[in-house]
């Protein structure tokens, strides 16, 4: 195993773009309307709720995976539904990542939207969902940065999806795990080839979403 | 915004979608086996070697889960695996104690090895056993001429070092940071941290990991400078988590590895799997075996009876 | 009563001080009411109270003869029959057509319907060549255009005008008042509109009033206030001198 390949990259790079894609999609299901309620509505202990977010922004990874690991263990209160060392568990460690990531930019976003706006939204009788889709879509260029950010955070980090998924070949094993992996073993350029392989992807993925920025299709 | 309901609904679909194929599709309809191993028998690719053979023959797969050794026994006490192959005797026999498992058996055996550099400061070359090295080490460590790298992480490989260091009368607790570091790391980041003293360094190593990193010419001031003490043998046992205690464990498929691994055709491929060159493992499955006898004794009596190739 | 609106003693407090205070008034359909004041005396605060978008601390308000009640949920759709137009054009990110047609997309008509009855206003205020245009685009003239035709498509029965045509060149100004004009008298609506100007109050509005302080001075048909006020305040106002 000095030299030879014993997994297949592409699928590792396929179940990353899975784990982390899927995370991104569900915290931002999550971080958008969350973000935009906070940032619209006016209520008591609201600089509290998004201090609280940004200060998430920061939240360590490996803490995350300690939480996932330790509710999901068969020996955890979530024990039964057995997700420890697959993907899915992987996906909730990340997702709990990219939520506050999106939610904070996605306040910063729809607070800058003109006021003049919102209560031209408001007098032409959009009722609550109405007038906060109508924001968003005004905020749509700084919601569609808080996903791409929200998407780099997951696609980056190694400690939850090493803990939660255990790195197991075929299974759980992503790009940052495989890294961590080769380096161990003392395959250097292997893993340095895995790392221009993990930079190529999230590179690709942001210029595709630039892309579909520039043709108006997002 | 009346356009806004059907894209939601076909997201909603794509994430249960996305979330179902993650926890169903990942597992074709075939058995699987979840084994909790070390990180150093991982890196040794003795379970590339051997695995392949159980997975056809029993038609199923094997998730290899590869932690510290104390991280693996913990996986077997929570019932986050259901077999798990480790090297820490007295951990295991604990385990069984404590009703985690109703089996240990034993699989085969490597030897730790004592790694310096060239220049060998401490002259442990010259050092009767595993043990009158580790001394020199200190005295050259305190005076400043040596530096000793430890796992520093309940391993293993760390396990047996601290039984060492208590076999020469030597409190761990009172080493300096200036000589004796311990890293929290696996075996091949501790070596690669060996090399970086150049002619300092020492180290208690696995033979697998170490003649790796030897072979892709990364560590070259490291050589292998005292072995063969039978104190430095390390046991591998197999040990099957107890379905009653964890009724949701594969208990079945984890009992046919326990008698695969043990069997003669498995044996004699564990003891025919080299890395670089070197032969790593001897097999020693079966109750009595002149191996374990070994570190019976040299665990309770600090004499060396008989040595074994 | 056959007053659209009609306000009783409408009052809006915020801590540092009282924004509106004790306004009474009505306004009947056919109605343009003017209403001037220095900065600061309330009148934007009177339109957001009347827009429904603030809550009154004291008094009440009453909507074709039925009292406005804040407590119920579809509050918004009583807010659907009026509309507001401010000073400062408020374009969304858009299309100039689909600016236009948001409020008939709130309100869920027929594609063809919107279409047709969008390119109508847009001909009517001269908007016809910029429909696919980015609005954030568009001239300040233009702009207020495209948001007052914005307002009024949904045919509000009463329409708010917050210094509509401030900073404006005549040929717009003219452009508009004749929209405001034609909307209330042909089609039986009404408007209330706030203006520095009073020539463009003695134009455009039957009835005019004075604000200071929160307070309703003074308010009747627009000669009468100009030429004969009641109250000294009021004289003072019209004529231009300084008044606090």
């Amino acid at each position: 195993m000095v030299d030879g390949v014993t997994y297949d990259v592409v699928q590792v790079t396929l179940l990353s773009l899975y784990v982390s894609g899927s995370a991104t999609i569900l915290g931002s299901l999550i971080g958008i309307p969350l973000g935009a309620a906070i940032g619209l509505k006016e209520f008591g202990g609201k600089g509290l709720l998004k201090t609280i977010t940004y200060t998430m922004y920061g939240f360590p990874p490996v803490i995350s995976g300690l939480f996932i690991y330790y509710v999901f263990s068969r020996a955890g209160p979530l024990g039964d539904f057995g997700i420890l060392f697959t993907p899915t568990a992987m996906i909730l460690a990340q997702t709990l990542l990219v939520i506050p990531l999106v939610a904070g930019i996605t306040i910063t976003s729809v607070t800058e939207v003109d006021r003049n706006i919102k209560n031209t939204v408001r007098s032409l009788g959009a009722n609550d969902r109405q007038a906060t889709f109508t924001v968003i879509k005004e905020a749509w260029v700084g919601v569609i940065t808080a996903v791409m950010i929200g998407f780099g955070r997951a696609i980056a980090e190694v400690g939850a999806a090493y803990m939660v998924g255990g790195n197991i070949d075929g299974k759980t094993r992503v790009l940052t795990t495989a890294i961590m992996l080769e380096t161990r073993m003392g395959h250097f350029e292997y893993a340095v080839g895995l790392g221009v392989v993990l930079l190529i992807v999230a590179c690709g993925v942001f210029l595709f979403m630039r892309w579909l920025q520039e043709r108006e299709l997002l | 915004m009346k356009d806004k309901s059907p894209y939601i609904g076909v997201i909603v679909l794509t994430i249960v979608m996305m979330l179902l194929i993650g926890t169903i599709a990942m597992q074709p309809g075939k058995q699987r086996l979840l084994l909790a191993t070390t990180t150093s028998t991982q890196d040794s690719g003795l379970l590339d070697h051997i695995l392949p053979n159980f997975e056809s023959k029993f038609n199923c797969i094997v998730d290899v889960i590869a932690v510290g050794s104390g991280q693996a026994i913990q996986l077997g006490k929570n019932g986050d695996a259901d077999v798990l192959l480790v090297h820490s005797p007295a951990s295991e026999k604990q385990f069984v104690k404590d009703g985690y498992s109703t089996s240990r058996t034993l699989v085969c055996y490597n030897q730790f090895i004592i790694i310096g550099p060239s220049a060998d400061p401490a002259g442990i070359t010259q050092a009767a056993n595993a043990t009158d090295a580790f001394m020199r080490i200190y005295q050259n460590g305190t005076d400043r001429k040596a530096v000793f790298v430890s796992r520093g992480d309940a391993s293993g490989t760390d396990t047996k070092e601290k039984t060492i260091w208590i076999k020469a009368k030597l409190n761990v607790v009172t080493f300096s940071n200036t000589w004796y570091l311990s890293t929290g790391q696996g075996m091949g980041a501790v070596l690669d941290i060996t090399e970086q003293q150049i002619d300092k360094g020492y180290t208690l190593s696995d033979q697998a990991t170490y003649y790796t990193r030897k072979a892709t010419g990364i560590i070259p001031h490291l050589e292998i400078l005292n072995q063969g003490d039978p104190f430095l043998y390390n046991q591998y046992s197999v040990i099957p988590v107890n379905p009653a205690k964890w009724p949701n464990v594969n208990a079945t498929l984890a009992m046919d590895f326990v008698n695969w691994i043990t069997s003669p055709d498995i044996q004699s491929m564990i003891a025919d799997y080299t890395v670089g060159g070197q032969k790593l493992f001897i097999p020693n499955a079966g109750p009595g075996s002149i191996a374990e006898n070994h570190l019976m004794v040299s665990h309770h009596r600090a004499a060396v009876a008989i040595r074994i190739d | 009563m056959n007053d659209l609106l009609r306000t009783e003693e409408l009052t809006r407090e915020y801590d540092a001080k009282t924004a509106v205070s004790d306004v009474s008034m009505s306004v009947n359909v056919g109605d343009i009411v003017g209403i001037m004041g220095p900065s600061g005396s309330g009148k934007s605060t009177l339109f957001r109270l009347i827009n429904l978008l603030e809550r009154p601390t004291k008094g009440r308000i009453f909507f074709d003869g039925e009292e406005i009640s804040y407590s119920r949920p579809d509050v918004y759709l009583i807010r659907r029959k009026m509309a507001l137009v401010l000073q400062k054009p408020a374009a969304m990110n858009r299309s100039v057509f689909n600016n236009v047609a948001y409020g008939l997309e709130l309100r869920q008509l027929e594609k063809e319907e919107i279409q047709k009855r969008v390119d109508d206003y847009l001909e009517r205020l001269g908007l016809t060549e910029s429909k696919l245009r980015n609005a954030r685009s568009l001239s300040g003239g233009e702009m207020q255009r495209m948001c007052f035709a914005r307002s009024v498509i949904v045919e509000p029965r009463l329409i708010l005008l917050d210094e509509f045509t401030a900073n404006l060149d005549p040929q717009n100004i003219s452009i508009l008042e004749k929209a405001v004009r034609d909307f209330v008298k042909q089609e039986g609506r009404a408007a209330i509109i706030i203006t520095h100007n009073p020539f463009q109050a003695k134009r455009l509005c039957d009835r005019s009033a004075l604000m200071m302080n929160g307070k309703l001075v003074e308010i009747g048909e627009t000669w009468k206030i100009f030429n004969d006020p009641v109250d000294e305040r009021t004289r003072a106002f019209v004529s231009g001198e300084m008044v606090f």
